[in-house]
């Protein structure tokens, strides 16, 4: 137990032993696929007629606001490249089905339809609908387990997309899936009703995704932060369909280096080619560091810690920072 | 010895079938009611035959379900190793009891095995620590273990396990 927690040599009895337990989830999750092939069949032509009207207009209203995006997004790249940052904008994406849910009590996590076989890495980032859900921590054959961002042990940064104030979004320890902001200083202009975007800053979760509505703020004068929860927009426990995020390219060539790449490096290009903004450097270079002077043993693998620097100067030595 | 006396593939049915059963998901508000379905068949055998499921085979059991589940490798393992030596040090007792006793004796190894497994996962570090709400599925199990005993008896009768 020990030399899997602290090392990796038992990857392979346990990626080897995935094989075996494979047919158990199969059979599991056989009524799940049953009662949706059933869904699929017996409909009857006029509920189809409708349905197939509503999808129809929602593909339309989404194609407009595509169109709209499109130029945003072109708009954007250019005003990158006045900048000579990389244009970070990738849109490769696997879908998967949630099979089965962790019966552990202490940790939320779910488990996909897909594995190393359909190409699944570690830390690939998890979508539903309608926001980030999670990342994938463990890869076996053919499922993967992902940890999702309400776990206790996982931190999200993310920043408020009306103001860009950053902070890392905690999963709370209490029963209910929700997130709370850790360490934001009082004086901080949070509001109910802020969406919390993911800031890219831990270089595990792509930019600027939606993450979570902040649903209570509460500024105690005896505390030395304010307490923010907030509510995940993804539908964690209702959705079934969600989808994977492919790794960006030097994500990948770190996963096969199975160790922290070192970050300034020769090819430092991204895949357009475009040679990577200094300040964007630095930017890497100030998170990698910093996760490792904040979390320097790396026995969890969900908790990525980039604190933001302005955070990272007031945070105190806490007592309870052991045990995430 | 006869060819159908051995039946192997019994034992492991009933195990496939346990561990269907626990990793079928549960509604959020009943997660701590969850009974241990591994636990106890590996409990059953190692009663009813404890010259063929013993330590070694309560050891692999252990290991497929953290596979299954997703845990430190080797923690349902030792668990249920241990549960393992306790009822094979109890089985010719354990076999004399009425049913109602056998409960309370399946309440108290699930009980262990609960606390065991939570206090190895926090000491690991793969999971906070919380209530003992966690304990109930010792309740749970104790409850269901009169009908299980039955229906896995009827089976090793029927089919001539020993």
């Amino acid at each position: 137990m020990f030399a899997d927690s602290r090392f990796d040599y038992l990857d392979r009895l346990r990626y080897s032993l995935g094989f075996l337990t494979a047919p158990v989830y199969w059979v599991a999750d056989t009524p799940a696929r049953i009662s949706y092939w059933i869904d699929d069949v017996f409909v009857s032509h006029g509920d189809l007629i409708t349905e197939n009207e509503r999808l129809r207009e929602e593909l339309l209203f989404a194609q407009r606001e595509l169109q709209l995006l499109a130029g945003l997004a072109t708009e954007n790249n250019r005003l990158r490249a006045l900048q000579e940052a990389s244009a970070n904008v990738d849109g490769r994406v696997l879908t998967a089905e949630i099979i089965n849910i962790s019966s552990n009590t202490g940790s939320r996590r779910v488990l996909i339809n897909r594995g190393a076989t359909d190409g699944v890495l570690e830390g690939q980032a998890l979508l539903d609908a309608h926001g980030l859900m999670g990342q994938v921590v463990e890869v076996l054959p053919f499922t993967s387990w992902v940890m999702l961002i309400t776990d206790s042990r996982h931190g999200t940064p993310v920043q408020v997309n009306r103001n860009g104030e950053r902070a890392i979004a905690r999963g709370s320890r209490s029963d209910v899936p929700e997130l709370e902001l850790e360490y934001v200083p009082d004086t901080s202009d949070i509001e109910v009703g802020d969406l919390l975007v993911s800031s890219g800053l831990g270089q595990r979760f792509p930019k600027d995704y939606p993450v979570a509505e902040v649903t209570s703020v509460v500024h105690d004068r005896g505390q030395p932060f304010a307490t923010i929860k907030a509510k995940p927009l993804a539908q964690m426990d209702r959705t079934r369909h969600v989808m994977l995020l492919a790794l960006a390219n030097n994500e990948i060539e770190r996963a096969g280096q199975s160790g922290i790449a070192p970050v300034w490096t020769d090819n430092a290009t991204n895949r357009d080619g475009n040679p990577l903004g200094i300040d964007q450097q630095i930017d890497e270079l100030g998170a990698e560091t910093l996760e490792e002077a904040v979390n320097p043993a790396p026995e969890t693998a969900g908790v990525d810690e980039p604190v933001p620097s302005e955070v990272a100067d007031i945070l105190p030595d806490d007592p309870a920072g052991q045990e995430y | 010895m006869h060819q159908r006396a051995h039946a192997n593939w019994v034992i492991f049915l009933s195990f496939f079938v346990a561990y269907l059963l626990a990793i079928v998901p549960f509604p959020e508000w009943a997660m701590n009611y969850r009974p241990q379905w591994i636990a106890m068949v590996l409990i059953y055998w190692a009663m009813a035959l404890p010259y063929r499921v013993g330590i070694g085979f309560a050891w692999v059991a252990g290991m497929l379900m953290d596979i299954l589940e997703g845990s430190l490798l080797g923690l349902n393992a030792l668990a249920l190793a241990i549960i393992a030596y306790i009822t094979l040090s109890l089985h010719q007792r354990l076999r004399m009891f009425s049913s109602l006793q056998q409960s309370g004796i399946v309440l108290a190894l699930i009980g262990l095995h609960l606390m065991m497994t939570h206090w190895m996962k926090i000491a690991a570090e793969q999971a906070v620590a919380s209530n003992l709400l966690f304990l109930l599925g010792a309740l749970s199990s104790a409850f269901i273990w009169p009908w299980m005993f039955l229906v896995l008896r009827q089976m090793r009768r029927s089919f001539g396990v020993r």
